[in-house]
């Protein structure tokens, strides 16, 4: 059986209308009318033991909403969830302990004391053997450099420092489970890195398993095999990432400089999208026409000062998925 | 075997609790005194006010101290012990609430054991002063039996006090901001017993007996430790005191569960 397991997950919250003006309130005292909004919407998915999936989507795609039901801080609507075993609105104590939560933007610890007194509290309160507790302290320290900054407060730590001191405090217990909630939020590229190396060190060192929330689309690149894309409460894509790119990959933009000249260039089978001074930007499908065919055709009319090809970054991949869906687009605009 | 890991973990979140209030000394020195000054600002008035008349009801001004004192004791633990209740609305306006229910504990214990308010110091040098002051002047025979019940009395008064402070901060499950609410019953009916119950109109003693309690945090221990007449009440019922906290504090936790199940299913 899969460690997680979602099944037609719903969640709709109740939305108060607010009318505006002084009568709209005094009306809403007496009478409130409501809104129903569809937060989660029918989503399924399962999650082996030890994998690592980026949980994907736009603001209020019903991202958190998700993570909530799986970490039983909220009741579905309908449909079923399991962690390990638990449902975990019904016995959320049990799930807690099978679970760590970081979200990225609001620290857990204590926010006056210094960083180890945390660490204490959460060894008595999830209740960590002594010999655990050293063990677990000293491969923090090793991995995440915990040493530095231990006996500071929380309140003085730099956000990379704070970061790591939660996702360690999340792992104190030696939890099968870690939900992240946009782990590299805020952090410099050197912050972000660590951070990395460390959540790929404990899923391979530990067999933890992963879910990640994220806006940045390198942490999916360089973290996660899988990826599960929703949109407006629905799942858009789950699956390789690879396979987006194989899919939403195919197209490549061209930027060529050119020699001054007065003539304007044409070309077939690719779409000119920006130009500026002497520089062009052309998009065409890999599949359709190589660069360097286009590169001949170019050369034919024009001479070329220097040139490149852009490969698309996931990030403008996903974008287009969100406005176009997940269906299999062909463009071919000729000009 | 679970209450006592539980009363040991108690004891662990306070004493972090405590070290973080101490980070700022100034901030809890000011408030020790502010707090003092307020309290003695409140018994100034009422003897101002009783020069003029000698009693108020049947109360003299010694006897106005005491029901004052008694009532400012209990509040004083009331503060130590549930205070964090009243940030319960910022914490699930800012969203930091969710941290209480993804740990392994009761998150009613959790929350309350997140910060233990010592600052009410003041209200505990004022209290003793008083009583001590007032317990000569009005030459109370302190036996064992009563000063015991005057323990049972305060514990009574804390649950009673703690407990609308925890019903006030629930509302906050239901309507996202309660502060108001504070504003709304908790200072009206502590202000309430600063004075004897007697003088105040039936209906309004009715209330402050038996639907918010605050009668039994000083006003009926008072009687009984001080020998008075309660009229439109039976005389010995400020012996239920205790019993009534009990009672109340229970229905308020389980009025905070219930916000809580809803929060669960509204997540705001």
């Amino acid at each position: 059986m899969s460690i997680i397991e979602v099944n037609g997950l719903h969640k709709e919250f109740l939305i108060a209308k607010r009318e505006t003006g002084v009568m709209g309130a005094i009306k809403s005292l007496f009478k409130r009318e409501f809104t129903k909004k569809e937060a989660v919407k029918d989503i399924s998915f399962s999650i082996e033991k030890g994998e690592m999936v980026g949980y994907i989507g736009p603001n209020g795609a019903g991202k958190s909403t998700t993570i909530k039901m799986l970490t039983g801080i909220l009741v579905p609507s309908a449909g079923e969830v399991t962690v390990n075993g638990i449902i975990p609105y019904e016995n959320r104590q049990a799930n807690a302990k099978n679970i760590g939560v970081v979200f990225g933007q609001r620290t857990q610890l204590w926010w006056d004391l210094p960083t180890i007194e945390s660490f204490e509290l959460l060894k008595a309160i999830y209740r960590v053997p002594d010999k655990r507790y050293k063990e677990n302290m000293a491969i923090f320290q090793e991995i995440l450099g915990l040493d530095e900054f231990i006996n500071t407060p929380v309140r003085q730590l730099s956000l990379g420092q704070r970061m790591r001191a939660d996702i360690a405090a999340s792992l104190l217990h030696d939890p099968p489970i870690l939900f992240l909630d946009e782990p590299t939020i805020g952090l410099d590229v050197v912050a972000k890195e660590k951070m990395r190396t460390f959540i790929q060190e404990i899923n391979r060192e530990k067999q933890v398993t992963v879910i990640l929330t994220t806006h940045d689309m390198e942490d999916i690149e360089k973290l996660c095999q899988r990826m599960v894309l929703i949109d407006h409460g629905q799942k858009v894509y789950d699956g390789e990432i690879l396979a987006v790119k194989e899919r939403f990959g195919k197209m490549r933009t061209l930027v060529v400089d050119l020699e001054e000249t007065s003539k304007q260039l044409y070309v077939t089978g690719g779409a000119l999208v920006k130009q500026e001074g002497y520089r062009y930007w052309i998009r065409f499908n890999r599949d359709e026409i190589s660069a360097s065919d286009l590169i001949t055709q170019i050369s034919q009319t024009h001479n070329i000062k220097d040139l490149t090809v852009e490969e698309p970054v996931i990030e403008s991949i996903i974008s287009r998925i969100y406005q176009e869906g997940f269906t299999e687009q062909h463009e071919t605009v000729h000009i | 075997m679970a209450v006592v890991k539980y009363i040991n973990l108690y004891f662990k979140l306070i004493g972090a609790g405590v070290r973080a209030q101490l980070q700022y000394r100034f901030a809890f020195i000011m408030r020790i005194i502010g707090m003092l000054t307020a309290y003695t600002g409140t018994a100034v008035t009422m003897w101002v006010m009783l020069y003029q008349f000698q009693t108020l009801g049947d109360w003299n001004f010694y006897e106005m101290l005491f029901l004052l004192a008694l009532a400012i004791v209990s509040w004083g633990f009331c503060i130590i012990l549930f205070f964090h209740f009243r940030s319960l609305d910022t914490y699930i306006l800012n969203g930091t609430f969710d941290r209480f229910l993804v740990r392994p504990i009761n998150p009613f214990f959790h929350f309350m054991a997140m910060k233990f308010e010592v600052s009410s110091l003041g209200q505990f040098i004022f209290s003793v002063v008083v009583l001590a002051w007032v317990s000569v002047e009005l030459q109370i025979d302190w036996t064992f039996t009563k000063a015991l019940f005057l323990i049972g009395a305060i514990i009574g008064g804390v649950l009673i006090q703690g407990g609308l402070l925890v019903i006030i901060s629930a509302l906050a499950f239901w309507t996202t901001k309660s502060e108001q609410f504070y504003w709304v019953a908790m200072y009206p009916a502590r202000n309430l017993t600063y004075y004897p119950l007697m003088i105040y109109p039936k209906l309004l003693q009715w209330v402050t007996a038996f639907v918010i309690p605050f009668g039994f945090v000083n006003y009926f221990p008072s009687t009984v430790i001080l020998e008075k007449e309660t009229p439109f009440f039976p005389d010995a019922i400020g012996y239920f005191s205790p019993v009534v906290g009990l009672l109340f504090f229970i229905l308020s936790y389980f009025i905070w569960m219930q916000g809580l199940k809803r929060y669960k299913s509204t997540g705001s």
